[in-house]
């Protein structure tokens, strides 16, 4: 079916531990997310077959919403068109599932067409094995072994700009042509050429004999400029044809979606462009996207007009658990629990973790491990991302606005105010910054979406999929534990005031219902600011949890040793209250106003 | 709906299928063994060379020429031969004079291209073992695929390591006991033990000490598993690391098999690959052919299951209700669960991703 007749998509996500499914459809003239479900994924071994896990999160919501979803026809997955309500018209995958692409890049110089080699790739699931260069100091015997030894799924070839070097990267190519030459056994590389533009024609010629060539523009056309899209696009196509080839199944998926099997970030990437696009508050920087996996973590951020992303396929909180942790060490994660634990329990926990990754914590401790190896590492992802962020060591991190989260470990914790507190601890954001979760894949559904039908992407993150988690006033500064930092008024659209004090080092979730729109002032005290001002005033809607008032201070220093498990605790439970009748710091309510606050427009999310 | 859990196969008799595959850059040698034929545990099945690194051999510098098309006339190998060390590979002149290129190592002639040949170098000969005993039901030149029937354990963590051997339970005072035997005249020289104890180092270093054929244990701290991946027998784990119990049922059967003989397969895990360290412990099928392990099934009410994670690993039950909803779990998550019946009588509502089928 041509993509501008279509009303309604199916779109899976099959990662490593989950499969998500979502269905958006036309609601009174929108595209609306009408159902979303999840289920075990089944793409790895023993059972190696992805539909199975994707076939039975189809009957979880066809039994969820009465659609029927599912073919009789075993040569279809799905019913498709939709006819009579029952099946859809287009069905799209992306995937994070598998081991990652092994990728030997091939370009001229480091700083130019390299570098824009390793930022096309940062946006897939790759790990690279060896880098190429006419600089190499290896002489060809060496070169040649490196390549074939390297064992590379992808041979990716930049440099030359489009009038630049022709033979330099054609002296590269020949020594990738005679490395391929002598593959005679196992799986040849399959190679993308995205660099001068005038030898894609000799590239194709000297490489096609030996393998599969896919061509993209240059991603540096000239010295001033970059242009990563198409090689991503192109990268996306080589993703779905190396995970088609994979013994998971994949090929069975790839062939009922459109556009194949994509990369779960490619989604993220593309709906922060959009997202990039929206009016936002005053003095924020763009979107924050953070998906702490099972064996692989995303960070993409809308900033300065286009999306900055880092993946790290090490870093994750099950299949990666061990090398998360050895990147982040026990200390670190100790300091974020309540309890003491041993180096060498965290260790065996790891190494347990790593060996069943598809296991959810079995109790209150287990979790708070794998909660706080999330926060860091979404920190370590952060310190990453900095530099492709453009922004000094010192130098405050951007304010991010909205900030979202994916991935099980902060989509599902116990309660939404736990979810945005994870958020806060790991990401530290100073201001007034909106907090929502990504629950089903919808960011990235909706980025894929937007290759097709960009329409269906702004009509669904405008009736909003996303699960907000409300407004977080976060103070900037340090004051002593305990002093009265930021006075509170609360004037819901019905109901009474609510008037707090909340203290230095303390969270506190106003308790106002999800959906309700309230006017907020903030006047901080004990020399803390909010957003560089010391009072603020704001319209917003409370999220799943609320209304949140960080007052710890920027940056956040942790509790003590001999502290850690009251205050941990504390703001545990300040950020469950939510789900609790009595809220532990009862709020005064009283009908008085603040004094002259600064007011600006409510976030997109809210 | 169909949820498929996890599957550790843990089953006391069974018909076993196992593939051996030689890797995808080795060349395969002949070898006899037909379909159908009946293999022994330690036999080689698979023989090949595993080919490591390319030699480029200019011919034309070699002989100190700038004539490249003379010089490609004194090659006397052609593409894909197999050559040993010290073999003619050019030749200029004859007699007396003549001067000779020799192959630097054994390898193969990968690409001969006009005055350079490119020899890629043997590394190893590889020769991979049928690992149970059985049959042969499919043999390819890479591949051969073996039938067996017998007891099957599939554990947590290996170190690598292989050993067909007889099985024994540690004497009751365990390693300590143990060390004190000499070993030339031990009765555990050679034959693998299992422990009900995790392992310490001091453990790992008198198994080492006693000539033993290889180690079950339920646990071993995470700091022993570098110490554990360099020791020369098979070390297999059954339920993960730290100081973790072992699950009576495994226990149960592996004590049921005490003086039989075992293949112990300590492949180290790989969550991309289907190979899991295993214990098969080959047993006569009483007539019948037992069924292969199931490891597409849904779970079910009824089906017995294994639970992982605190505070109920170790334990094993039966499934009695799948409720459709999620469920609020001991963590603290809501997630979807099952209601298990423990061994022990009691009730326990288990995440569905905290369970695993047992084949």
């Amino acid at each position: 079916m041509a993509f501008e007749h279509v009303t309604s998509v199916l779109v899976a996500d099959v990662g490593n531990v989950h499969t998500r499914l979502l269905l958006i459809d036309l609601v009174e003239g929108q595209y609306r997310l009408v159902a979303a479900t999840r289920a075990r994924s089944t793409a790895a071994p023993p059972l190696a077959r992805a539909t199975l896990g994707l076939e039975d999160a189809a009957q979880r919501m066809t039994n969820q919403i009465g659609r029927t979803l599912i073919s009789n026809d075993p040569d279809d997955l799905f019913l498709m068109p939709e006819i009579d309500g029952h099946g859809v018209d287009e069905f799209l995958a992306t995937a994070s599932a598998g081991r990652p692409m092994r990728v030997l890049l091939v370009g001229l110089t480091p700083e130019i067409s390299l570098a824009s080699g390793l930022r096309a790739l940062a946006g897939s699931y790759v790990t690279i094995t060896d880098v190429l260069t006419p600089d190499d100091m290896r002489g060809e015997e060496a070169q040649i072994n490196a390549i074939v030894q390297g064992e590379p799924d992808l041979i990716v070839i930049v440099g030359g700009t489009d009038e630049g070097a022709e033979l330099l990267v054609l002296d590269l190519v020949e020594r990738v042509r005679d490395a391929l030459a002598l593959i005679a056994r196992g799986r040849v590389p399959a190679v993308l050429f995205a660099g001068n533009q005038r030898l894609r024609e000799r590239v194709k010629r000297l490489l096609e004999p030996l393998t599969d060539v896919f061509t993209a523009k240059n991603v540096r056309p000239a010295h001033n400029s970059e242009q990563l899209f198409p090689a991503q696009i192109e990268l996306a196509l080589v993703y779905d044809d190396y995970r088609s080839k994979s013994a998971s199944g994949f090929a069975d998926v790839g062939r009922h979606s459109q556009v194949g099997v994509v990369p779960t970030p490619q989604g993220y990437i593309s709906t922060v462009r959009y997202l990039n696009t929206l009016p936002r508050r005053r003095g924020a920087a763009g979107p924050l996207i953070v998906d702490v996996g099972s064996a692989n973590s995303v960070i993409v951020a809308g900033l300065r007009g286009e999306p900055a992303y880092t993946i790290r396929t090490d870093l994750g909180v099950g299949h990666h658990f061990l090398s998360a942790l050895e990147e982040v060490t026990p200390q670190r994660v100790s300091e974020w629990l309540p309890f003491e634990i041993a180096p060498d329990d965290l260790w065996d926990y790891a190494h347990n973790k790593t060996l069943r990754p598809g296991t959810i914590p079995g109790t209150p401790e287990e979790l708070q491990i794998e909660q706080a190896l999330a926060r860091e590492v979404i920190r370590t992802l952060v310190s990453g991302a900095r530099q492709g962020w453009r922004i000094a060591p010192d130098e405050q991190t951007p304010s991010f606005d909205p900030i979202i989260g994916a991935g099980a470990i902060l989509t599902e914790a116990p309660s939404p105010g736990i979810s945005a507190m994870l958020l806060l601890d790991a990401l530290q954001p100073e201001g007034v910054t909106e907090l929502a979760l990504d629950r089903s894949n919808l960011l990235s559904a909706a980025g894929v979406i937007a290759y097709l039908k960009p329409l269906i992407t702004v009509q669904v993150l405008e009736n909003s999929g996303l699960l907000p988690l409300g407004t977080a006033f976060s103070a900037s500064g340090q004051a002593r534990y305990g002093r009265a930092a930021m006075h509170v008024q609360v004037q819901p659209e019905s109901g009474p005031t609510i008037n707090h004090t909340v203290k230095c080092g303390e969270l506190w979730l106003a308790p106002v219902p999800p959906g309700v729109a309230a006017r907020v002032t903030v006047r901080m005290l004990s020399g803390l600011k909010i957003g560089g001002k010391r009072r603020i005033r704001q319209r917003v809607v409370a999220g799943a949890a609320g209304i949140i008032f960080d007052a710890r201070g920027r940056p956040l220093s942790l509790p003590r040793p001999r502290d850690r498990a009251a205050r941990l605790q504390q703001w545990w439970d300040a950020m469950s209250a939510q789900d609790a009748p009595a809220v532990s710091a009862p709020a005064e309510q009283t009908p008085s106003a603040a004094q002259h606050p600064e007011e600006s427009a409510h976030a997109v999310l809210s | 709906m169909p949820y498929y859990p996890e599957t550790r196969v843990v089953k006391g008799l069974a018909r076993i299928v196992r593939e051996r595959r030689l890797p995808a850059h080795a060349i395969p040698r002949p070898t006899a063994i037909p379909s159908g034929m009946a293999i022994e545990a330690v036999q080689t099945v698979l023989q090949g060379d595993v080919l490591r690194d390319y030699r480029i051999l200019d011919v034309a510098a070699y002989f100190n020429t700038r004539d490249t098309e003379r010089a490609a006339g004194w090659i006397e190998v052609s593409e894909g031969e197999r050559v040993t060390e010290g073999q003619t590979l050019a030749q200029r002149g004859k007699g007396r004079r003549a001067r000779t290129l020799n192959a630097p190592a054994s390898g193969v002639i990968a690409r001969v291209d006009g005055p350079r040949l490119i020899l890629q170098v043997s590394e190893q000969s590889i020769e991979l073992l049928a690992k149970i005993p059985g049959e042969t039901t499919i043999t390819e030149p890479h591949a051969v695929q073996i039938a067996g029937i017998g007891a099957l354990i599939q554990c947590m963590w290996g170190n690598g390591g292989y050993a067909f051997a007889t099985l024994r339970p540690l004497p009751e005072d365990g390693f300590a006991g143990l060390s004190k035997l000499d070993v030339r005249i031990s009765e555990y020289r050679n034959v693998a033990v299992l422990s009900p104890e995790p392992l310490t180092k001091g453990d790992l270093l008198v198994a080492q000490q006693q000539a033993l054929a290889g180690v079950i244990a339920p646990s071993m701290p995470s700091e022993l598993r570098e110490f554990a991946l360099g020791l020369p027998f098979p070390v297999l784990l059954t339920e993960g690391f730290g100081q973790r119990r072992p699950t009576e049922l495994i226990y149960r059967l592996l004590q049921s098999n005490m003086g039989r003989q075992a293949a112990l397969d300590a492949a180290i895990p790989d969550p991309w690959s289907a190979n899991r360290p295993e214990i098969m412990i080959p047993l006569p099928s009483g007539g019948t052919l037992p069924s292969t392990p199931a490891l597409h099934d849904p779970l079910a009410i009824g089906t017995r299951v294994r639970l992982t994670r605190a505070p109920w690993n170790e334990l094993t039950g039966e499934v009695i209700e799948l409720p459709e909803t999620p469920q609020l779990v001991e963590s603290g998550l809501r997630a979807l669960a099952a209601r298990v019946r423990v061994e022990d009588g009691r009730i326990a509502v288990i995440p569905l991703a905290n369970l695993e089928m047992l084949g």
